[in-house]
């Protein structure tokens, strides 16, 4: 509206630009910018009936995995879910002081830490900052394609488009160093996982995860998550030492015979 | 005999001192089908993460004091449902419902929380 008025006052001054030309330029842009679904917010993850294994992994069905995943499989041994026992050797969380741990979760496993998450949009770029020890995701959405050249990473190379209100995520370039889940299912450097992330309305977003990585899995899996939005909540501090810190105060308060 | 009462008393009560047996584990330690309730005197309050850790003392039948620990969530979780570090302090009276370790000692997974003026504090989401 304030354009049009501009583009009034330079009419009247002499210029030679039309009024209903400007509007007309700057509504066009305008309806662009506005076009792009927005799915900025703090997102918290929903627990969902029906999905008690949404702690740990996503989907409640085991996927079949090929002999190479299997083996990796068994050699993991969690602190969550169904599997979890006390000796973990989980990278993320350990549970003997004697295991280093926090290392970065990785995708999609990021999603399954409890905390919540912030989409920030501008554009040509989406940024996903976890309060799951401050990671950030950089969703490139310019149109660029993957860029592997700096190797097999934790996070992988994300590139995003729009499919009408949803953007579809598409990431390669992990390394496999992470766990899919913190329920210990294994994946290869071929990892490729795909999202669809959509708000379903003003207050609720739904992600779709796929895992697709044949080295590791028969067929492709995953899951659907659900996040309620939190207007009056901010990304805070979280870090994941302080877990290792968590031991010591547990060694420390154990009784002395 | 009055002594070797007194020792095995004295090494009964060391066994039943509450220690959080896994590290980070989640809820696995504790037995959801069993709820307690305790009322005590706080003695720490440690508001940190991965979990805040509730210290009690609780009088038993005879009037002793026995040592309890509670696990709660997070910090940054319980500080948006309106606690901060100082919610609980040093010689505030607290009843806690929670579920018992498995194990059977003095420990549980909080799952309410009433001050000692009534009022009671949410205890956040799960871990």
């Amino acid at each position: 509206m304030r354009n049009c008025w501009m583009g009034s006052i330079l009419v009247v001054a002499g210029s030679l630009s039309s009024p209903l030309v400007l509007c007309a330029q700057e509504s066009a842009s305008a309806k662009a910018q506005s076009s792009t679904p927005d799915l900025s917010g703090v997102w918290n993850k929903k627990n969902m009936p029906g999905t008690r294994y949404g702690g740990y992994t996503f989907s409640a069905e085991e996927p079949s995995m090929t002999p190479w995943a299997q083996e990796r499989f068994k050699a993991n041994k969690p602190s969550f879910g169904p599997r979890s026992v006390e000796d973990s050797n989980d990278p993320v969380n350990p549970t003997t002081i004697s295991a280093t741990g926090c290392f970065p979760p990785g995708v999609p496993r990021v999603y399954l830490h409890p905390f919540p998450l912030e989409i920030v949009q501008s554009p040509g770029r989406v940024l996903m900052i976890f309060e799951f020890d401050h990671y950030i995701r950089q969703i490139w959405t310019d149109g660029r394609p993957h860029d592997t050249s700096l190797g097999p990473t934790w996070f992988g190379d994300s590139i995003g488009h729009w499919e009408g209100g949803t953007l579809v995520v598409d990431t390669i370039g992990f390394n496999d160093k992470t766990w899919l889940d913190r329920g210990g299912h294994p994946h290869s450097e071929d990892l490729h996982v795909v999202e669809r992330m959509r708000r379903v309305d003003a207050k609720t977003l739904q992600i779709d995860v796929n895992i697709d990585d044949p080295k590791a899995y028969i067929k492709p899996w995953g899951g659907r998550m659900m996040f309620d939005i939190h207007p009056n909540w901010h990304i805070s501090e979280m870090i994941c030492e302080d877990n290792v810190n968590f031991d010591e105060f547990l060694k420390n308060e154990k009784p002395k015979k | 005999m009055k002594n070797r009462l007194m020792l095995l008393t004295v090494a009964a009560s060391v066994l039943l001192v509450p220690s959080l047996m896994l590290a980070h584990h989640g809820q696995a330690a504790y037995d959801v089908t069993q709820s307690v309730t305790i009322k005590g005197t706080v003695s720490n309050f440690k508001f940190t993460n991965p979990h805040c850790i509730v210290s009690l003392d609780v009088k038993d039948e005879k009037g002793e004091k026995q040592p309890w620990q509670g696990e709660l969530t997070s910090p940054n979780h319980l500080v948006r449902v309106g606690w901060t570090g100082q919610t609980l302090k040093p010689g505030d009276d607290v009843t806690l419902t929670g579920f018992r370790a498995k194990t059977g000692v003095n420990s549980m997974w909080i799952t309410k929380v009433v001050l000692g003026n009534g009022e009671e504090m949410k205890t956040g989401g799960g871990n």
